[in-house]
């Protein structure tokens, strides 16, 4: 439905003729979905001045980072940040660094490097928002979730700017919490259906130190990157274990042992599409990989502050994977293949070859939270998958899943995705059935609950807390203008 | 006013108190607000009996002010705001609900202190992240839900750390379980499957812990919380370094923490390394006093179960790199107080008498939050209002304690009076409100506002203010939860 | 309808933007990120190569829905395939191709770009790409003895281009380069007045059958003359003979070089010897078609295999970027006396463009100025006072973006710096 001219005009006089938009012909690159308009603000006083127009026009809005991940009613305003992608400030010695949503954090990071620091990449990658809360392959040693946000700059669905803890008293971004109860209780990005209403427009993350190279040496022409040496007091190693018991074991102690820069429990799947080029070269790589690992397995990145902490993490890490009966992939004992994931996975999160490459489309069930538990229900997830690989609808990944420990296995994060053709009726309508059942399994027998499940049987079973949301969203959203759904990826 | 025979048929008979002299400890603190009685104290000893309570409350419209720890109580939190309140003394439920080493989690009742957790814990080969010699009385529930600063930042990743998972009455009657506690299924249910409540995230997007910390109680009732522990080292090498230059040890503190080799990590002054240590006075600690530093840096250095001296030796390789690039020393002791000493101090509750009390009796704590250029210059303006307010800055304690692996500080001034003596109590009060005022207008940042600060404080940030009375209104729409707290 | 072969490569596209930037991998910081430029100036996403996959993807199923602002994002296009290079490090799909389908269909449709069908109206009559009649076209090569490779017998064809040919300030190129294949004694020969437009730029602004017509005579003049070898100076001429030609089946065995492979060729052979000191600070522009275009086609026919992966039978090999002409240039530069060379951040496959590629240069000249001020920004940012790079377009879209902003930086082709030194 499009917007009234003089409506319209009244965008366009905030942001610009050139930042607004109503031309069905850029819809279908936002979701195949007809909105009112896509507007591209500026800042944050822009972000204000648009969403304050929205309750006086009750017109819908949502936000957008580099927007992955979409679901969005059609006739809202689209706010796409990607104008907003300065960083605005690095704190060394208070660990934090400032962003606009549109930083991707491939540039932060890079930044980062240069200055011995690192923080969260998520596992969708380094081309989404550095702003987003997620997880990532790297949250033993840099945290994941809700819990690298400090403080963060948000505009309410009203239209107010709220400053959350010391930003709000004292203009620092290194507290996020205060005065009091924290906002961070309500203020976090997600995927779908939940999100903090209103937009974030700018957000402190906590950084982590970096014991590699201010950059990696890279050599090569795409797609074939390496490292031309594998950084000095770094090591990547991948190891197999006879079961998922002993893996689990070895995990663990890795963890409290705290020696592992990252530990991500890749498949051997996984493993075959980061360092393989073509989906041809992959399964030939998969089918090749998967005859020399004993069982299940995770990657290992370790990384000294000095020549001692090397030797002592890698006689560490040797003893556990040997008190664990594990074996150590030669293919990742070779440093072209080393170096390769040791990029991939701190530089880059690896994501795209593993999830899309294949087929265009997977369908995953990710868990945060508590690693043996979750682990112990992939299992049965994982056992299911085999029909639908048997019938050839999905990619035969041998039923795998994948996960990883969390700030030295404190937490942990579990997923389990199959990736298949969309276009396949067949294939999309096992891969949804498969999700819904394994769901309803892990409802039923108490491992957890799928908050992207229907509402009306989860919100109950997780303490009510959909109604609590719901009075929350309505209360900080009197015009109902920033619907649910949607997200900043 | 709730009915003496309802509260009795909530809390059963013995757990319900009118007696005057109980009713004067609660109806003041060591802190300077306004003393207002409460009607009478309860003392629920489970959580259905906290439900009747606080339906009983939002009936009548009776205030309800709850607490864990025992006396004494420093913040004025725990004292009624308005009148006609009753105290629910959740000190009562004292149950170790459970310590997992495999999963490096704990779980407790409101009531249970640090003496009492530490040796479950211990006994499991696990150990709690933990304040900075909390008094005896002190529970553990009630130092995360303020949000205390722990001692071990490498450890504390998020500043809702060590606090994982709650269940929480809220003021308008609901039951409500965060994290990985919510469901599905009861907590026993989950036990069942080999679930643990250690998740803090959610249910959904929101992390509705983060709600009541930092609430003083207006939020709701805390029944149980879970916390994450961390393995008991099997081998440790504690250290100080002192110096009279603060810039250094913040400097040689922002590396330890940043490149996770220290445990247990903070600042003292002379002031409170020496008001810790005495055991006689004043003799005693004025000469401790006198033989220290300035500034005293204290850390742990920890092996676990691979390799613990290897591990031990490459921190103190890489440690003394920073040391002789800075031109300091880490020893074993720095005048008559050694490290080895400070740490058994400091991995158990205070000894008795509680160390701020043993100089003059009492003491007024002001703390903050800040960064690493702001720190010293915040101590000079709270030198400066000592001074001037007549209170010498050099007997001043000053503790700061790196938070969230390094990306704060809280810096705590504690002022020690004689509570007897009308003037010295007279000038601490003077002084408290003033250097609050002065502090927060050089960019002190008071993330958990107290007292009759609280309110100066909050109208600095009246976006917040707006949004957390929405939050409060949904969850506590008749006020009935510790009223006149916060900004409430 | 030429974007239905490409139905499956726009619906892989999963909206991931890894198009709209440098591979992540190589991003050096906040700055010099972007990889696209169209994305870079316009903001939204249809702009992006993922952009234009999603409505190439929606207008295949439900029909064209031509407006203003369908055009705007069609032709404010430079083709410059950076895209494609990022996203193909991981995905295993067409980029590009669709991209330029659906321009081709746009002019099919008859929705043309006014300024476009200004220049295809003059290269249909004079057989050029810029203004200038065909009697002129081989002015700037009088007094210099070149001979003509329609009447003698020559080892190498130089074709000179149109913009080297009919442009004031880039004449100078093709002197520079007869000086240096008569240095190095090479057999070459020019067409002259006949030389017409290779048709690589018309192909690129949507028009394929004006590109086929030229490319036909191209080949024609070239297999009468006995030609086995060409030689360009020109990344667009080198990519429409290399690459385009072949694509077409009109190549044959035709050997195609651009000069800056030649001259290293040259060099090792010995024929060359820079050894004259050229005491300069520069840095080298890779020219998309050159670099990430100017890799050789593969030809390839296949179907898809029906099932859970996007894979063909035969295997798909997908053209990367990986085989561009990236180092002959660049040890050409290292092999001249006194010649510092430093890098920009977006260098070789994931080079940033020029500007002036598919249309842009004319249909929105502004468009054009602002990529290429981009990247001389980019080049001042090493250290380098001079940007150097091997194709005339590119030199001419940086002159006019140096003399917008006032900018000390200079401008070479790689053949002025290689005369200095012989």
């Amino acid at each position: 439905m499009a917007l009234k001219k003089e409506v319209y005009k009244e965008f366009e006089s905030v942001v610009g003729e050139e930042n607004i938009c109503d031309d069905p012909a850029i819809m279908p690159s936002y979701y195949n979905t007809e909105f009112a308009a896509v507007i591209l603000p500026g800042n944050t006083a822009e972000v204000q001045a648009v969403v304050k127009l929205c309750n006086k026009h009750k017109l819908m809005f949502r936000p957008i980072c580099t927007g992955w991940s979409g679901m969005f009613p059609k006739d809202i305003i689209l706010l796409d940040l990607r104008r907003m992608n300065h960083i605005i400030e690095i704190n060394e010695k208070n660990m934090y660094a400032v962003v606009e949503p549109y930083v991707i954090s491939s540039q932060l990071q890079a930044e980062l490097f240069k200055r011995g620091l690192n923080f969260c990449i998520k596992g969708a990658g380094t081309n989404c928002s550095a702003m987003l809360r997620g997880h990532g392959h790297m949250d033993q040693t840099t945290s994941g979730d809700d819990r690298n946000h400090l403080a963060i700059e948000w505009i309410t669905p009203a239209g107010d700017i709220v400053r959350s803890g010391a930003l709000g008293s004292t203009d620092d971004w290194f507290c996020g919490d205060g005065p009091g109860p924290s906002l961070r209780s309500i203020l976090t990005s997600a995927v779908p259906p939940g999100v903090t209403p209103g937009v974030f427009t700018k957000a402190a993350v906590k950084l982590y130190h970096w014991p590699g190279p201010s950059a990696y040496s890279l050599q090569g022409v795409s797609p074939h990157y390496s490292l031309s040496e594998i950084p000095p007091n770094m090591m990547a190693r991948y190891y197999s274990f006879p079961s998922v018991e002993k893996m689990w074991q070895a995990e663990l102690a890795i963890g409290e042992a705290e020696i592992s820069f990252e530990l991500m429990g890749f498949n051997i799947s996984m493993v075959a599409a980061n360092i393989t080029t073509s989906n041809e070269e992959e399964e030939e790589t998969f089918n090749r990989l998967n005859k020399e690992v004993q069982g299940p397995g995770f990657f290992v990145i370790i990384a000294g502050n000095s020549a001692a902490d090397f030797a002592y993490k890698k006689k560490v890490l040797e003893k556990i994977v040997s008190d664990a009966s594990g074996k150590s992939l030669k293919a990742v004992e070779d440093p072209r293949i080393e170096g390769i994931l040791m990029a991939q996975c701190t530089r880059i999160s690896a994501s795209i070859r593993e999830t899309f490459r294949n087929g265009g489309a997977f369908n995953s069930i990710p868990i945060m939270g508590q690693r043996d538990l979750t682990i112990k229900w992939a299992i049965g997830a994982g056992k299911a998958k085999e029909p639908l690989i048997e019938k050839g609808l999905i990619v035969d990944d041998g039923g795998a899943f994948f996960g990883w420990g969390v700030e030295q296995g404190h937490l942990g994060k579990t997923e389990i995705f199959c990736k298949f053709d969309p276009q396949n009726a067949e294939a999309k309508a096992a891969v949804e059935e498969w999700q819904k059942a394994q769901n309803r399994r892990a409802f039923e027998e108490r491992y957890f609950a799928s908050t992207m499940g229907p509402q009306d049987k989860i919100g109950p079973a997780l303490c009510n807390y959909d109604k609590w949301w719901s009075k929350l969203v309505k209360s900080i959203d009197p015009n109902g203008v920033s619907p649910e759904g949607g997200s900043l990826v | 006013m709730i009915a003496k025979e309802k509260l009795v048929k909530a809390v059963g008979a013995g757990n319900v108190s009118y007696d005057e002299a109980v009713l004067d400890e609660y109806a003041s603190d060591i802190s300077f607000v306004n003393s207002v009685r409460p009607v009478c104290v309860v003392q629920p000893r489970n959580t259905a009996a906290v439900h009747k309570l606080v339906k009983l409350a939002n009936d009548t419209q009776t205030p309800l002010v709850p607490i864990s720890s025992g006396p004494p109580h420093f913040r004025g939190d725990t004292v009624p705001g308005t009148g006609g309140a009753v105290i629910v003394n959740m000190g009562g439920m004292k149950k170790i609900i459970n310590v997992d080493r495999a999963r490096r989690v704990a779980m407790i009742e409101p009531g249970v202190t640090y003496g009492e957790l530490i040796p479950a814990a211990e006994k499991e080969g696990i150990r709690l992240n933990m304040p900075l010699l909390p008094r005896k009385s002190k529970t553990v529930v009630g130092s995360m839900l303020e949000r205390e600063p722990v001692i071990m930042p490498k450890y504390q990743w998020d500043i809702s750390d060590p606090l994982a998972c709650i269940e929480v009455i809220f003021g308008s009657g609901d039951e409500f379980r965060t994290g990985q506690a919510a469901g599905p299924g009861t907590v026993k249910e989950q036990w069942a499957v080999g679930g643990i409540q250690k998740a803090p995230y959610g249910p959904g997007v929101a992390s509705w812990h983060r709600l009541i910390q930092g609430s003083q109680g207006t939020m709701g009732i805390v029944t149980w919380a879970s916390m994450r522990c961390e393995i008991l080292p099997g081998l440790e090498e504690p250290f100080v370094v002192g110096s009279s230059n603060l810039e250094t040890l913040l400097e040689m503190t922002s590396w330890l923490i940043r490149l996770r080799m220290v445990n247990e990590c903070f600042i003292l002054n002379n002031t409170n390394l020496a008001a810790i240590f005495a055991r006689k006075w004043p003799k005693d600690y004025q000469a401790i006093k006198d033989a220290l530093p300035t500034w005293t840096l204290f850390y742990n250095l920890a092996g676990y179960e691979y390799y613990p001296e290897e591990r031990i030796s490459s921190y103190i390789t890489d440690i003394t790199e920073i040391t002789q690039r800075l031109g300091v020393e880490a020893v074993k002791a720095v005048g008559e107080v050694s490290a080895n000493e400070i740490l058994k101090a400091v991995q158990q509750p205070s000894a008795e008498p509680y160390w701020k009390l043993r100089y003059k009796g009492a003491c007024e704590d002001i703390y903050l939050l800040t960064i690493h250029d702001k720190l010293e210059g915040l101590i000079g303006v709270m030198n400066d209002q000592a001074d001037k307010a007549g209170y010498a800055s050099s007997d001043l304690g000053i503790y700061i304690q790196p938070i969230v692996q390094g990306t704060g500080y809280h810096c705590e001034f504690n002022l020690f009076y004689d509570p007897d003596n009308p003037s010295e109590r007279y000038r601490v009060k003077g002084l408290s409100a003033a250097a609050i005022k002065n502090l927060a207008a050089h960019g002190a940042f008071f993330s958990r506002p107290y007292g009759e600060s609280a309110g100066m404080i909050l109208n600095r940030d009246a976006a917040t203010v707006a949004i957390l009375n929405k939050l409060k209104g949904m969850f506590d729409p008749n006020n009935v939860m510790n009223p006149g707290k916060i900004c409430f | 309808m030429g974007l239905e072969q490409y139905k499956g490569d726009m619906d892989m596209c999963c909206r991931c933007s890894a198009c709209k930037f440098i591979p992540m991998q190589k991003v050096k910081g906040l700055q010099y990120a972007n990889a696209c430029p169209s994305i870079a100036k316009y903001n939204f996403h249809a702009y992006s190569g993922g952009g234009r996959l999603n409505i190439g993807a929606a207008m295949l199923k439900d029909g064209m829905k031509y407006t203003d602002k369908l055009l705007d994002i069609v032709y404010n296009c430079q083709m410059c395939g950076a895209c494609g290079v990022s996203c193909n490090y991981a995905m295993d799909m067409e980029v590009l191709e669709p991209i330029s389908e659906f321009r081709i269909q746009c002019v099919a449709d008859g929705k043309t770009n006014p300024a476009l069908d200004k220049v295809i109206g003059n290269l249909r009559k004079q057989g050029s790409m810029v203004p200038g009649a065909k009697s002129q076209r081989g002015a700037w090569a009088a007094g210099l003895n070149v001979k003509d490779a329609a009447k003698e017998k020559v080892d190498v064809l130089y074709h000179v281009g149109c913009l080297t040919s009919f442009d004031k300030n880039m004449q100078k190129m093709a002197r520079a380069t007869v000086k240096i294949l008569q240095k190095a004694g090479v057999n070459f020969g020019i067409f002259g007045n006949a030389e017409t437009c290779c048709g690589g730029r018309a192909y690129q602004m949507g028009y394929p059958e004006d590109f086929l017509a030229q490319a036909r005579k191209n080949m024609a003049m070239i297999k009468k003359a006995g030609v086995k070898t060409v030689v360009t100076g020109c990344a667009d001429g080198y990519q429409a003979f290399k690459v385009l030609y072949d694509r077409f089946n009109l190549k044959g065995d035709l050997k195609v070089l651009h000069i800056s492979e030649y001259i290293d060729i040259l060099i090792r052979d010995g024929k060359l010897k820079p050894r004259r000191k050229v005491n300069m600070a520069v840095t080298y522009h890779d020219p998309c078609r050159l670099g990430r275009l100017g890799e050789s086609w593969v030809h390839w026919e296949g179907k898809k295999i029906p099932g859970d992966r996007f894979v063909y039978d035969p295997p798909k090999p997908y053209r990367r970027g990986t085989n561009g002409v990236y180092e002959p240039p660049r040890d050409v530069l290292k092999a001249i006396p006194g010649l510092k060379l430093a890098e920009m951040t977006r260098i070789k496959e994931y080079s940033w463009c020029c500007g002036a590629g598919g249309g842009v240069s004319e249909s929105n000249p502004d468009f054009a100025r602002w990529t290429a001020q981009d990247r001389i920004e980019e080049a001042v940012s090493t250290g380098a006072g001079a940007i150097v790079t091997a194709c005339p377009w590119c030199e001419k879209t940086f002159i006019e973006a140096i003399k917008d902003s006032g900018s000390n930086m200079k401008v070479y082709d790689i053949v002025e710096i290689v005369e200095k030194a012989i």
